[in-house]
């Protein structure tokens, strides 16, 4: 049986791996370690946020039941917020100024009182409000703190049974026990196939520049698709090594759950693959030397890191931005491999990022085909 | 091989290479039989790279005409016909002498019991029989080179384009690199030669003298010497130099 030819091309770049220990590392360990660094710093949720408490409530009158505060305390998250007591309103305001603590919380003196007798009269309560006093320099923790007492107070309120007359009832479609981490792998999968293989790529091909073995190549019966068709089809390959990697550890070590077809997953990451070393061929193009190929590399991976949708969704982006995130080949692949992963959808729902997927992977094929042909004039 | 009734395994007519306004390779009519050793010889910047890669398909041809064995370059079926040694390296740092060698007899189809037969005598010949498994990136420039010359030798092509194929080679070796082309010689290939010694120059069959992109003289070794009656080489490819484009009109 006659191997195509492209193949020998393939069998090269593997028999290269298999004796640069540090290219090597780059595949398999560099993916773990960027799932780990993000898995274990920033797991999405913000946690042990420093808050004051000043209680001043009173109570009310011959009611035997605990207070409003600490009904309300009791029903906050003691993960996402550290609760610290202050004498006044004046020490906690301090507190937060000196940035000793990120929000204070004031129940008034009369909070007990004026709830229970809008309760017992059936009248609506005389609004009274809890104060609280927020560090909004940091907006991320400012709205956890801002979340856990509205959430802690519709708990109160709900126990106490004052019901609010209507109320939005939340029911998971997908995802209904879905962590942070479920939703970032299929990210950082595509994330690290993407940037791996294009670093690899670029680097490699510039060796093959500048050494004479591209030439060399060219002058005997492999064409230049071969040349192109061969790496991609390693790196295809790799990226889906990589891909079975991170999956494995994120079942293992995150505990992440998996709903779909991984298989369908694969094919994405394969087709991400197959785009981005042609990217890398392409961009060798441009550099002369390796030093001048890691130039070009902060423009390969800060639009993925930044527009596809890997750390917070695409709605996320300002819309005037948006359309530059369908030119990152990782938008797709992200998309894709997150909605079979978590969503558990088919071929039928991701066609349209497959299709896109494919079309970039044409495009940038023959671009690489093509810088390889114009070498000659 | 199959004879195309010319008797040429390489034939240019008014070949032209162009890089922008600068003319590399001028007019270049150059003719090499079948079976022959032919030296390509000149100065830095003569030209001699540049006509090799044309002839290789490497280098888009920017005027006249070449043809290998027959067929007009470019051709996709002229490439298993040569070996091509480039004047740089050109060689896998990351891979063994082995795994180099077969890469390139497996792009030429060879297969696993073919190469292992070729790497054989090719590492014999070579002088390197018990680095087969050294990374090439370990080796001295000039085993590089030899290296070099043997991926381009493991198909055994009827047409050997070898680009400097000595340089850095020390002289015990060179004197058996040239026995080995003459074996190969003897055996019905045909091998083109840049080379800037001259003790190899008079070992070729015939020789070219290139300058600033002409051919300038073509012939024996011992014929062009007559010819400026000087003797040795190096005096006649100085007065040729010298004489300038006069000489080659005629
Ligand atoms: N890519 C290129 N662009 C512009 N000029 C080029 C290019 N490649 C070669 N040249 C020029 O063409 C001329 C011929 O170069 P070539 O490499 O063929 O010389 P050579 O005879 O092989 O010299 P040497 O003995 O040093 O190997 C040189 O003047 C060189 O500067
Ligand atoms: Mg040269």
């Amino acid at each position: 049986m006659k191997m195509p030819r492209f193949l020998t091309v393939t069998k090269r770049v593997f028999m290269d791996l298999k004796n640069d220990k540090r290219s090597l590392a780059l595949i398999v360990i560099a993916p773990i370690f960027v799932m780990f660094v993000f898995g274990l710093a920033f797991s999405g949720e913000v946690k042990n946020i420093k808050v004051v408490v000043v209680d001043l409530d009173e109570g009310a009158a011959g009611v035997s039941s605990a207070p409003l505060p600490e009904k309300i305390i009791s029903n906050l998250d003691e993960e996402v917020l550290e609760l610290e007591y202050a004498d006044g309103r004046e020490a906690a305001l301090e507190m937060v100024e000196n940035g000793e603590a990120y929000a204070a919380v004031i129940f008034p003196p009369d909070l007990t009182s004026s709830a229970l007798s809008g309760m017992a009269d059936g009248s609506p309560a005389s609004p009274v409000s809890i104060e609280l006093l927020l560090d909004r320099s940091n907006i991320n923790v400012a709205n956890a703190v801002t979340k856990e007492f509205n959430d802690a107070l519709l708990a109160t309120v709900e126990e106490a049974g004052m019901g609010m007359p209507v109320k939005v009832d939340a029911t998971a479609v997908f995802g209904e026990n879905a962590k942070f981490m479920d939703f970032f792998v299929p990210g950082i999968m595509a994330f690290a196939v993407y940037m791996i293989t294009t670093l690899l790529t670029l680097v490699t091909f510039v060796g093959e520049r500048t050494s004479g073995t591209l030439q060399r190549m060219l002058a005997t019966t492999l064409k230049e698709r071969d040349i192109v068709l061969g790496y991609a089809a390693a790196f295809s390959l790799i990226g889906i090594g990589q891909a079975i990697l991170l999956l494995l550890v994120g079942i293992l070590v995150f505990d992440v759950t998996v709903v779909g077809n991984v298989l369908l997953a694969f094919l994405v990451i394969a087709l991400l693959a197959i785009v981005s070393q042609a990217l890398g061929i392409l961009l060798s193009s441009t550099a002369r030397r390796e030093a001048q190929a890691i130039q070009v590399l902060p423009f390969v991976i800060l639009p993925a890191f930044l527009l596809a949708g890997i750390f917070w969704p695409i709605e996320a982006i300002p819309a005037w931005l948006r359309p530059l995130s369908y030119l990152v080949p990782p938008t797709y692949a992200v998309d894709a491999s997150r909605a079979v992963m978590l969503k558990g959808w088919g071929m039928g729902k991701i066609w349209i990022d497959i299709v896109a997927l494919v079309a970039m992977a044409a495009f940038f094929l023959f671009l690489a085909v093509l810088s390889l042909r114009t070498r000659k004039d | 091989m199959v004879d195309d009734g010319t008797g040429l395994m390489v034939e240019t007519r008014g070949l032209v290479k162009r890089y922008g306004k600068f003319t590399a390779v001028d007019h270049l009519d150059l003719r090499v039989r079948k079976g022959e050793i032919y030296g390509l010889l000149g100065p830095n910047g003569a030209g001699k790279t540049t006509t090799i890669k044309m002839l290789c398909g490497l280098l888009k041809i920017s005027g006249g005409e070449a043809h290998i064995n027959g067929k007009q370059v470019p051709d996709g079926r002229i490439a298993a016909e040569v070996g091509y040694m480039p004047q740089e390296t050109a060689l896998y740092p990351g891979l063994s002498v082995h795994q180099n060698l077969a890469f390139f007899g497996s792009i030429f189809g060879l297969t696993r019991r073919e190469i292992e037969v070729r790497e054989k005598t090719l590492l014999e010949f070579i002088g390197l029989p018990e680095w087969r498994n050294e990374m090439v990136g370990n080796l001295s420039g000039g085993m590089k080179h030899r290296v070099s010359l043997a991926c381009a030798l493991v198909h055994m092509p009827p047409l050997l384009l070898l680009d400097e194929p000595t340089v850095g080679v020390d002289p015990e070796l060179r004197v058996s690199f040239w026995d080995y082309f003459n074996e190969i010689k003897n055996r019905g290939r045909t091998i083109v030669i840049t080379t800037h010694y001259m003790d190899e120059a008079n070992r070729c069959d015939r020789i070219g003298f290139m300058h600033d992109g002409h051919l300038i003289a073509e012939g024996k070794p011992d014929e062009l010497l007559s010819l400026t009656g000087c003797a040795c080489l190096e005096d006649a490819f100085m007065s040729f130099s010298a004489g300038g484009r006069e000489e080659a009109e005629r």
